[in-house]
């Protein structure tokens, strides 16, 4: 079966029968996971911080980095395949986001991820119809084209799915 | 049921090990004191064929991309900096360690070696972008040994993890750090001690060790520098960079606020850096080496 791994900061879309598009180790990062049923094609962009304002240059090299120019760069990229530019008619998923234990606002990085995504995905007029966010823990994630179903992963864990 | 381990336990395991190199520990000690300059580094690296010979492999591998190849050692430890020989050094005669399957903690081959490699990084950043009166460069090498005693314990907490996630999640225990303690009497802090003693490791460095988890009880003069690679450890694992179920599964101390100044965006960019150093290296150490980490 094939597959697009995706590293930090990375996007991609497939509407490959059989294929998945998977990520690892998510901490504080959030993977965006936007479904298209018309097309079916399936799409994820690795987020790793908020705002891009603390460094245009790297957005502009690697947009997927950051909440702001990461869900714009994936949608445009779903695009080639059909779907629509601004999202309609897609479905949202989100998960990772966690955070370590005892954590002071400074270093709340995953909670100001999925927020920072909600916002920008609310922009779009778009909502997540299922999360798995925040908790103590780091997430692989993978998104299957053929059923659109996300299964997690996480050492000492038996696998979940949403 | 597991055992309850002791100190005679971890002595025997750490008497399994290879002991570090001369040079690696020369290495560790040179670079520990504050007056020490480049050219002892360069003296220490000459005396081990070996290791020169890696310097020279890490330094040509395709992740730094340099056009000319670099044969001469001065340029090649100039261009890498002391940080990199020291890790080279440690990396390659701990690899034993390094290279551990951490089955206790559901780990997979060369976690530990990312995490410590990312820990070192994110440690030295963290020195670097605050305005702390010490090394960065004994930052990243106390970061790259912080875990080694997780190499230790490991296999005394097989088949541990999912009862110990339970635990977690219902309040029964409060971290992983109290659940090997409680498991096997012995947390993996306390291992990394016990080596430390044995390899004659810097005091500085000994310290990170013992109180990577709980910084505030490090001595005064080390407590900087404890609390610099505990924010490193933190940063590497909400990277995404942890050693399997253990992975932030520990407490942040938030008085690292006495001795470190950091604003949101300024941990965001250290995140980013963090992140671009880690590929670059990671990369180059693979390349250059010939174990699968
Ligand atoms: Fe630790
Ligand atoms: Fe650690």
């Amino acid at each position: 079966m094939g597959q697009i791994i995706l590293g930090v900061g990375d996007y991609g879309a497939s509407n490959r029968p059989g294929e998945e598009v998977k990520t690892f180790a998510l901490g504080s990062c959030v993977s965006v996971v936007l479904l298209d049923p018309k097309t079916r094609t399936v799409g994820m962009v690795h987020v790793a911080l908020p705002e891009s304002a603390i460094n245009k240059a790297k957005s502009v090299e690697k947009p997927g980095y950051f909440a702001d120019t990461g869900i714009p760069a994936l949608l445009a990229a779903m695009a080639k395949f059909g779907c629509n530019p601004k999202g309609k008619g897609m479905v949202v998923k989100l998960c990772g986001g966690a955070n370590v234990m005892d954590t002071n606002d400074t270093f709340q990085i995953g909670k100001r991820n999925a927020l920072s995504i909600k916002k920008v995905l609310w922009k779009y007029g778009m909502g997540a119809v299922a999360e798995d966010l925040g908790g103590n823990f780091s997430r692989t994630v993978s998104v299957s084209v053929d059923t659109g179903e996300i299964i997690l992963n996480s050492p000492g864990r038996p696998n979940w799915k949403l | 049921m597991t055992e309850k381990i002791d100190r005679a336990v971890i002595q025997k395991v750490i008497k399994s090990v290879p002991m570090l190199s001369a040079s690696a520990n020369q290495l560790l000690q040179t670079t520990t004191d504050p007056d020490h300059d480049l050219r002892e580094i360069v003296h220490i690296v000459k005396t081990d064929a070996t290791l020169t010979a890696r310097v020279l492999k890490v330094v040509n591998s395709a992740a730094f991309g340099l056009i000319n190849e670099i044969t001469s050692l001065d340029r090649a430890i100039s261009y890498l900096g002391e940080r990199l020989i020291v890790g080279i050094a440690i990396g390659d005669c701990a690899s034993q360690l390094f290279d551990k399957e951490l089955k206790g903690y559901e780990g997979e081959h060369g976690d530990l070696w990312r995490h410590d490699l990312r820990t070192a990084i994110a440690s030295r950043e963290v020195v670097a972008q605050s305005d702390l009166d010490i090394s960065p460069d004994l930052a990243f090498t106390a970061g790259l040994l912080h875990d080694i005693g997780k190499a230790l314990i490991s296999d005394y907490l097989q088949g541990t993890a999912g009862e110990v996630l339970e635990k977690i999640e219902n309040d029964e225990i409060s971290d992983y750090l109290s659940a090997e303690e409680e498991l096997i009497g012995f947390d993996h802090p306390r291992a990394g001690y016990e080596l430390a003693l044995t390899w004659k490791l810097p005091e500085a460095i000994a310290e990170v060790i013992r109180f990577h988890h709980t910084p505030a009880e490090a001595r005064e003069e080390f407590q900087e520098l404890v609390y610099a690679v505990h924010l490193g450890d933190n940063i590497a694992m909400m990277g995404g960079c942890g050693t399997g179920a253990d992975s932030m599964r520990y407490k942040l101390d938030a008085d690292y606020s006495r001795y470190i100044t950091l604003q949101p965006n300024a941990l965001a960019s250290i995140m980013l850096t963090v992140n671009e150093e880690f590929v670059k290296l990671e990369r180059s150490f693979a390349e250059a080496g010939d174990s699968n980490r």
